[in-house]
C-alpha cells in the first residue's frame, strides 16, 4: 500500500477533499438513499427488456414466447415498477439533496422535510405543460424525462433550493420550531421558483428536463470518423458521470446506415458492409459492455481489488443489471457519479476500446456488426452475435474487456483507499 | 483467507458471464433465420403515389399539412420514373428521419389500363432502387385515384419477390373498376386485380376512402368503382376498412387536401 504513484496520491487527496465538501456530501448521501429504488427499477427494466420484449436477448435465445408466461401482464407490471422507480429518480434526488443540505444546519425535521418538498415542487414548476398554463386551462404537469436521464437536473434543483433554504435558515436561526419562519421561507422560495418557472415556460417551448434531454442526445449528430467516434464516446461518458443516466440511444441506435448494412448482409452472400465504421458498429458494440463507460470492466475490477463489505455488496447487487448492460445501479451505488477518481477510467476505458476496435475494423481484422443487437446481451457476446458468429469479434470484445478492467483496476484501488481515508 | 474470498467473487462473476452467454452460443445457428423473419428496419418510408396526370409534386401541400399537424417534420423525397426506367430525384431524406415520405410520379402519367399497368412496373423499378439505397424492409403506402391501383398492382405482382413487408395501404378514391358507370360491367383491370388477389400480403392493413360529392360518386369516380375494393381485399389481407367522406372538398381532385382525409391519413397510415 506504500507504493502509490503521485497521480494516485493526488486523486485520493482530491476525492477526500471533494467528499468532505458539504455539497458533494449531500449528493453522495442522496445517491446512497435512492440506491435501493434505482436497483429495483433497473432489475424490473432488465427483466422487461431482456426477458419479456421480443427484442430481448433471453426472449430470443431461450424462446420465452413459447413458455406459458402471461407475457402481457408481466410486461405491464414490470413497466409500471420501472416507471414508479426509475421514472421518479430526478424527483427523489431533488428532494434528498435539498433535505441533506438543510439537515446540517437545523435540528428540526420539519424544516428538512419542507426543504425537500420545496425542491420537488420547484422541479415541477419547470416541467409543466406550457400551453395549459399560458392558455389559462387546468394546469397539466409533465412527467417525462424526470427519470434517470434527469438525475442531473434533479440534483441541481436540490442544490439550488437546499442552499437557498439553508442560507435563509442561518439568517433567522432560532432554537425552537417556528411556524411563521418556516412559512416565510417556504412561501418565499415557492413564489420565487414559480416566477422563474413561468419565465421559463413563457420563453421556452419545452420543459426543462426535455430541453436537457435534447442537449444530451446532441452528440449523435457527430460524424462517423474516428474523431467523431472518440468525441461521442467522451461526451456520453461525461454526461453519464454528471448524472444524465440511462441509454442515450433511442431505438437501439438504428440509423439508415445500420439498415443498409443489414440489408447488404441479408441480400448478398459474404459479409461486405457499405458502412463498416459507424457509432453503432464501433462505440455501441465494443465500448458499452455493462452500459456506458464499460461498467462491466468496473465490476470486474471491483471484485479483483479486495473490496470492503459495502462495495462488494453494491457490486453483487448491481451484477445482474450490469450483465444486461444497465449501468445505473453501479453508477449510483458506488457512486461513480461525481467521483473524481473514477471519472478518469470511466472516460479512458471506452476511449481506448474505441481506438482499438476502430483500428481492428478498419484493418479488416474483424468484420463489422450488421445484425440487430438484442437488448440485454451480455457485453462480450454483443460483437459475436452482431457479426453472425465471428470468433475474431468475440476475441476483440474479450481483449477490450480485459484492457478496460486493467485500466479500472488502479483507480478502483485508489477509490477504496480514499474511502478508507475519510 | 480474505484474498481467497475476493477472488472467488471475481471467478463467480466471470462464471456468470459465461453462463449467460451460453444461450447465445446455442442459439447462434438459428440467428440468420430469426433475423430474416422478425427484423423490421427502423427506417420505414411512406410511399405516396399520385393519380393520373398529377406529377410527383402533387403531394407537396399534403406533406406540409401532415408535418404541421403531427408536429414532427418528416422529409420528402420525390422520384420521377421516366418511360425508359431511369429515375429523377428531387428533395432529400434527412439522415435521422426514419419515416420519410417518398412520392413516386411517372413521366407517362396518362390514364388508361395499359398506362396504369406500365406505371405499376415503373413503380417497381423505383421501389427496388430505393430499397437498395435505404435498406428498409417494411413500408406503408398511400395512393390517390389511379395511384391506389398502381400500388395494388405492385403488391400483387412484384412485392413478394422483394422480400419487403407492406404494413398499411390507404387508397383515396381509387377506381378499382375504373370509371365504369355501369355496376354490372367488369373492366379487364378489375378482373385482373381480383384474379391475383391471393398474392396480396396477408399482414397488410388496408383502408379505402371514397369521396361523395353526389350520391353516386365524387364527380369523376363512381362510388361503385371504389366500393369494388372489397372484392379484392376482403378476406385476403389482415383487415380492410372502407370509409366515405362527404362535405366540402369531397370532389375527386380535392380529396388529398380534404381536412377529414388529412386526419384519416394521420390516424391510420402514420
Amino acid at each position: 500500500m506504500a507504493q502509490i504513484s503521485p497521480l494516485g496520491k493526488y486523486l485520493i487527496g482530491l476525492e477526500i477533499r471533494w467528499h468532505r465538501s458539504r455539497q458533494i456530501n449531500a449528493i453522495y448521501r442522496s445517491l446512497k438513499l435512492v440506491f435501493p429504488v434505482i436497483l429495483l427499477g433497473s432489475l424490473a427494466d432488465f427483466f422487461d427488456s431482456a426477458w419479456l420484449q421480443k427484442t430481448g436477448y433471453y426472449y430470443q435465445t431461450l424462446d420465452v414466447g413459447h413458455w406459458s408466461w402471461p407475457l402481457k401482464v408481466l410486461r405491464a407490471y414490470f413497466r409500471l415498477v420501472s416507471a414508479g422507480t426509475l421514472g421518479f429518480a430526478a424527483i427523489l434526488l431533488a428532494f434528498a439533496v435539498s433535505f441533506y443540505l438543510v439537515a446540517s444546519v437545523t435540528p428540526h425535521t420539519t424544516d428538512r422535510l419542507i426543504a425537500g418538498m420545496t425542491a420537488v415542487i420547484s422541479l415541477k414548476f419547470f416541467n409543466v405543460d406550457r400551453s395549459s398554463v399560458l392558455a389559462l386551462k387546468p394546469v397539466q404537469w409533465l412527467s417525462t424525462n424526470l427519470g434517470i436521464q434527469g438525475v442531473c437536473i434533479g440534483i441541481l434543483m436540490g442544490l439550488l433550493v437546499g442552499n437557498g433554504y439553508r442560507w435563509w435558515l442561518q439568517r433567522e436561526s432560532t432554537v425552537e420550531e417556528n411556524l411563521p419562519r418556516t412559512l416565510t421561507i417556504t412561501s418565499g422560495w415557492l413564489l420565487l421558483m414559480a416566477a422563474l418557472g413561468l419565465l421559463w415556460i413563457s420563453t421556452q417551448t419545452v420543459g426543462l428536463n426535455v430541453a436537457f434531454a435534447s442537449i444530451v442526445r446532441w452528440p449523435f449528430k457527430l460524424p462517423h470518423f474516428i474523431m467523431g467516434l472518440l468525441g461521442f464516446s467522451t461526451l456520453s461518458s461525461l454526461l453519464q458521470w454528471m448524472g444524465a443516466l440511462g441509454p442515450l440511444t433511442a431505438g437501439s441506435g438504428q440509423t439508415i446506415e445500420t439498415a443498409q448494412n443489414l440489408a447488404a448482409v441479408l441480400t448478398h452472400s459474404g459479409w461486405q458492409l457499405p458502412h463498416p465504421v459507424t457509432l453503432h458498429t464501433i462505440v455501441t458494440v465494443y465500448t458499452t459492455m455493462g452500459g456506458t463507460g464499460m461498467a462491466l470492466a468496473l465490476l470486474l475490477a471491483i471484485f479483483l481489488s479486495k473490496p470492503d463489505a459495502l462495495q462488494r455488496r453494491v457490486g453483487w447487487l448491481s451484477a445482474l443489471p450490469t450483465l444486461g448492460n444497465l449501468n445505473t445501479p453501479l453508477l449510483v451505488g458506488l457512486p461513480v457519479i461525481f467521483s473524481p477518481i473514477l471519472a478518469v477510467p470511466f472516460l479512458l476505458a471506452p476511449l481506448t476500446c474505441t481506438l482499438i476496435s476502430w483500428a481492428c475494423v478498419r484493418l479488416q481484422l474483424v468484420p463489422a456488426v450488421a445484425y440487430p443487437l438484442a437488448n440485454g446481451t451480455p457485453g462480450p457476446l454483443i460483437a459475436y452475435l452482431g457479426t453472425g458468429g465471428s470468433w475474431s469479434a468475440l476475441i476483440l470484445a474479450i481483449i477490450n474487456l480485459g484492457i478496460s478492467t486493467a485500466i479500472y483496476y488502479p483507480f478502483v484501488k485508489w477509490f477504496q483507499l480514499a474511502r478508507r481515508g475519510e | 483467507m480474505r484474498s481467497k474470498r475476493t477472488f472467488r467473487s471475481f471467478w463467480l462473476i466471470l462464471g456468470a458471464i459465461f453462463l449467460l452467454c451460453l444461450p447465445g452460443f446455442i442459439w447462434r445457428p438459428h440467428q440468420e433465420a430469426h433475423v430474416r423473419a422478425n427484423y423490421r428496419s427502423m427506417f420505414a418510408p411512406v410511399f405516396l403515389v399520385p393519380g393520373s396526370s398529377a406529377t410527383q409534386n402533387r403531394f407537396n401541400a399534403l406533406v406540409k399539412e401532415l408535418n404541421k399537424e403531427s408536429g414532427t417534420k418528416h422529409s420528402l423525397l420525390r422520384v420521377e420514373v421516366m418511360t425508359d426506367g431511369t429515375l429523377k430525384y428531387s428533395g432529400t431524406v434527412r439522415q435521422d428521419d426514419m419515416r420519410p415520405y417518398i412520392v413516386v410520379g411517372f413521366e407517362n402519367r396518362h390514364d388508361g389500363t395499359e398506362n396504369i399497368e406500365n406505371q405499376a412496373k415503373w413503380f417497381g423499378i423505383a421501389f427496388r432502387a430505393l430499397q437498395k439505397t435505404y435498406g428498409f424492409n417494411h413500408f406503408s403506402a398511400m395512393g390517390h385515384s389511379n395511384g391506389g391501383l398502381v400500388l395494388t398492382l405492385f403488391m400483387e405482382d412484384e412485392l413478394a419477390a422483394t422480400h419487403v413487408h407492406a404494413d398499411r395501404l390507404l387508397t383515396i378514391a381509387s377506381p378499382f373498376n375504373l370509371e365504369e358507370q355501369n355496376p354490372t360491367v367488369n373492366t379487364p383491370l378489375f378482373n385482373r386485380l381480383r384474379a391475383n388477389r391471393k398474392h396480396l400480403p396477408k399482414q397488410l392493413v388496408v383502408y379505402s376512402i371514397a369521396g361523395s360529392k353526389t350520391y353516386t360518386g365524387d364527380g369523376i369516380v363512381p362510388f361503385d368503382s371504389v366500393n369494388r375494393g372489397k372484392y379484392i381485399f376482403q378476406k385476403q389481407v389482415k383487415s380492410f376498412t372502407q370509409m366515405t367522406v362527404t362535405g366540402a372538398n369531397a370532389n375527386h381532385a380535392n380529396l388529398p387536401e380534404n381536412q377529414q382525409i388529412v386526419s384519416l391519413i394521420q390516424q391510420y397510415l402514420l
